[in-house]
């Protein structure tokens, strides 16, 4: 097993891996640059390397230099930045440090989206239709060509992409040149490649994972699936597992069917294979994920499993020690993304300073995050701060302790998408579990009826109010009452 | 004794208070009224605002922003209006004016306007980038474009002066 690990990776995932590692007894390196210092993960770990800038986790040769100097005998990406970049895991392989993900020879397959998913055509799936080829900045006639035989409404995907960046949903031919645009160059900013390609989008449609494990020996399992659906300015922001709007029968077919495609590739180590699914519940193989994703928290819920430590397990060659039959599946499993977002602005960004916050507590509630009271929501980085997840034994009490759980995390200096959050739970078609990619209404501040918590509200407002106004304009200083003062001005 | 007029979600409530009357009994608070039994977390820390209240014995954890325009608690996120009724500065309304200011810190990407054009509500006047986001800052005023206070590629603070419309 690996004696120390370097963490490529930042935030609340870059928290998950080390919590993991230190019960494995396994060294952790972290990495962080000045205006990230505060984040737990620097806090928490092993040892700490100071980077120059943000940018520095999408630098490879940076990373493997950090690698060497402190001696670990393995790297783990994360989700983003450096995860899944085959010619990255060749330069550690070349060092003989270990990446923790599936090997080179699976990502080179995986990785080039069009190819992989022509790959499941051809072994007669049903896969998403697509353009025939990945197009770079200056080729738009081709593109535009390409897109009419293909027929709208399109999706417009990066390459590289990942958490939705870089994807965009095109209804027409005239919105096509500018979201190739936007596309293009939000996957350069993230990615550093702004190759695109084209997906017939499939409408309404299930967006569904199904997490499986893969050793080396060809040694298989599926944890279930995970549904992310609710999709607000392209980011899933409240997901769960198993999908509400499946029956069992489906849900075996599917999940076999992703072993089968996964088996197609050879796969190893922890990944996603991905599907939309239409309203007939037919489903269609859109890519295979190679990563520890930002929902895995549901499947850990579910399975009693943890899915770090099987990624760290299998990249050291450790058999996969277990059989489907070993995987029990258990209850419900809610997960929502808490963003430094404010989403009654256009979801824009808001970092700063988080004055207060105190997670929920209490049996089935897991809460992931980097921040605390006190700590700052950085500029440089994704707006993701925490993910709250909750389990129980079936859906309706999952819904409720969600709620719950919402209600008592308590977030005061910047704005959040918390009220987001409580406002989709108390949506009918959430709650009933009958929702699809875009069913969910943008969100908007409702009035509320008149009830006796608005007046208490209008109580502690106008206190606030009050409170102000009279440190403002302080009619007699609070120093000039003090003896100190008093004696500072008999000194002078 | 501070005499307030608060909205929240359309629904108006006066509230009469004296914080100076604060005791281990609680504040003496009117709303429209009727006396209402409230206590507030003692002591009060200097510059940290209202975290939590109890009011007819029933617990409410409270966020605003500093601007006063909404509050949120347990039950989501309210509209909010704050007018002082005995302030002799008359109802002065808060933002609504033409200065735009940048809401967050971060770069300026794309300008979409220039002094003298015409604007509408909503109208993005410009592309500020941050946390690896394109964030289009909209006009919260219809009318003309005054002045335009930065340019493509500049870096901006939060509260940085952008765009002026009269």
């Amino acid at each position: 097993m690996f004696k120390r690990i370097l963490i490529a990776n930042r935030g609340e995932i870059a928290v998950r891996i080390l919590r993991t590692c230190r019960e494995m007894g396994i060294e952790s390196v972290v990495l962080y640059d000045a205006s990230d210092m505060g984040s737990l993960h620097v806090r928490l770990a092993d040892r700490c390397v100071r980077i120059p800038t943000a940018e520095t986790f999408m630098d490879g040769m940076a990373i493997l230099r950090i690698a060497q100097e402190q001696q670990v005998d393995a790297i783990h990406p994360g989700y983003g930045y450096l995860a899944e970049e085959q010619s990255f895991v060749e330069a550690c392989t070349e060092l003989g440090i270990v990446l923790i993900g599936p090997p080179a020879a699976v990502l080179w397959q995986t990785r080039q989206k069009l190819d992989a998913i022509q790959k499941v055509q051809a072994a007669g799936y049903l896969t998403v239709a697509c353009s025939a080829r990945a197009y770079e900045r200056a080729e738009l006639p081709e593109l535009q060509r390409d897109a009419a035989a293909l027929g709208y409404p399109l999706v417009v995907k990066s390459c590289r992409g990942g958490r939705g960046r870089g994807a965009r949903v095109i209804r027409s031919a005239e919105m096509l040149e500018h979201a190739i645009q936007q596309a293009q160059k939000t996957s350069h900013e993230v990615f550093r490649n702004s190759q695109v390609y084209l997906e017939k989008a499939i409408w309404p449609a299930h967006m569904i994972g199904v997490q499986i494990l893969a050793d080396a020996q060809g040694n298989m399992v599926h944890l279930g699936e995970r549904e992310g659906s609710i999709i607000y300015h392209n980011q899933k922001v409240l997901q769960e597992s198993p999908a509400p709007f499946m029956t069992e029968e489906a849900r075996e077919v599917l999940c076999r069917t992703a072993l089968e495609i996964a088996r197609l590739f050879d796969y190893q180590n922890a990944g996603t294979v991905e599907f939309l699914v239409d309203r007939n519940g037919r489903f269609y193989f859109s890519e295979i994920k190679g990563r520890i994703q930002v929902d895995h928290p549901l499947t850990e819920m579910r399975s009693g499993i943890d899915l770090v430590r099987e990624q760290i397990r299998l990249a050291a060659g450790e058999p996969l020690g277990m059989t489907q039959e070993d995987v029990h599946l258990r209850g419900w499993a809610l997960l929502c993304r808490l963003n430094a977002e404010d989403p009654w602005q256009q979801f824009l960004p808001s970092p700063g300073q988080l004055l207060r916050m105190r997670v929920p507590t209490g049996a089935h509630i897991r809460v992931d995050t980097y921040a605390y009271s006190g700590c700052h929501v950085p500029t440089a980085y994704d707006s993701l701060f925490a993910k709250l997840s909750v389990w129980a034994p079936d859906r309706a009490t999952a819904v409720a302790r969600l709620r719950r759980a919402l209600a008592d995390f308590a977030l005061a200096g910047i704005p959040t998408n918390m009220p987001l959050m409580q406002q989709l739970t108390e949506e009918p078609s959430f709650v009933n579990g009958r929702y699809h990619a875009g069913s969910l209404s943008e969100p908007a501040i409702v009035d509320s009826p008149e009830t006796d918590d608005l007046l208490a509200l209008a109580v502690a407002a106008a206190i606030r109010y009050v409170q102000r106004h009279q440190t403002l304009n302080p009619t007699l200083p609070e120093r000039m009452l003090s003896g100190w003062h008093r004696d500072s001005r008999r000194l002078g | 004794m501070s005499k307030l007029q608060v909205t929240i979600d359309g629904h108006e409530y006066e509230v009469q208070l004296n914080l100076a009357g604060q005791n281990g009994a609680g504040l003496n608070v009117l709303v429209n009224g009727e006396p209402v039994q409230v206590v507030i977390p003692t002591p009060v820390l200097p510059g940290r605002p209202l975290e939590w209240l109890v009011v007819d014995e029933r617990p409410y954890e409270v966020v605003m922003d500093p601007d006063l325009t909404w509050i949120q608690s347990a039950s989501g996120i309210h509209r909010m209006m704050v007018r002082d009724l005995e302030a002799f500065s008359g109802n002065r309304l808060r933002g609504g004016d033409g200065r735009v200011t940048a809401p967050i810190p971060g770069l300026i990407a794309r300008l979409f306007v220039q002094p003298g054009m015409m604007v509408t509500v909503g109208q993005p006047l410009l592309v500020l980038e941050a946390m690896k986001m394109e964030n289009e800052i909209g006009a919260p005023v219809a009318g003309q474009v005054l002045a335009v206070h930065v340019q493509p590629g500049q870096t901006v603070a939060r509260k940085h002066l952008l765009v002026e419309i009269g």
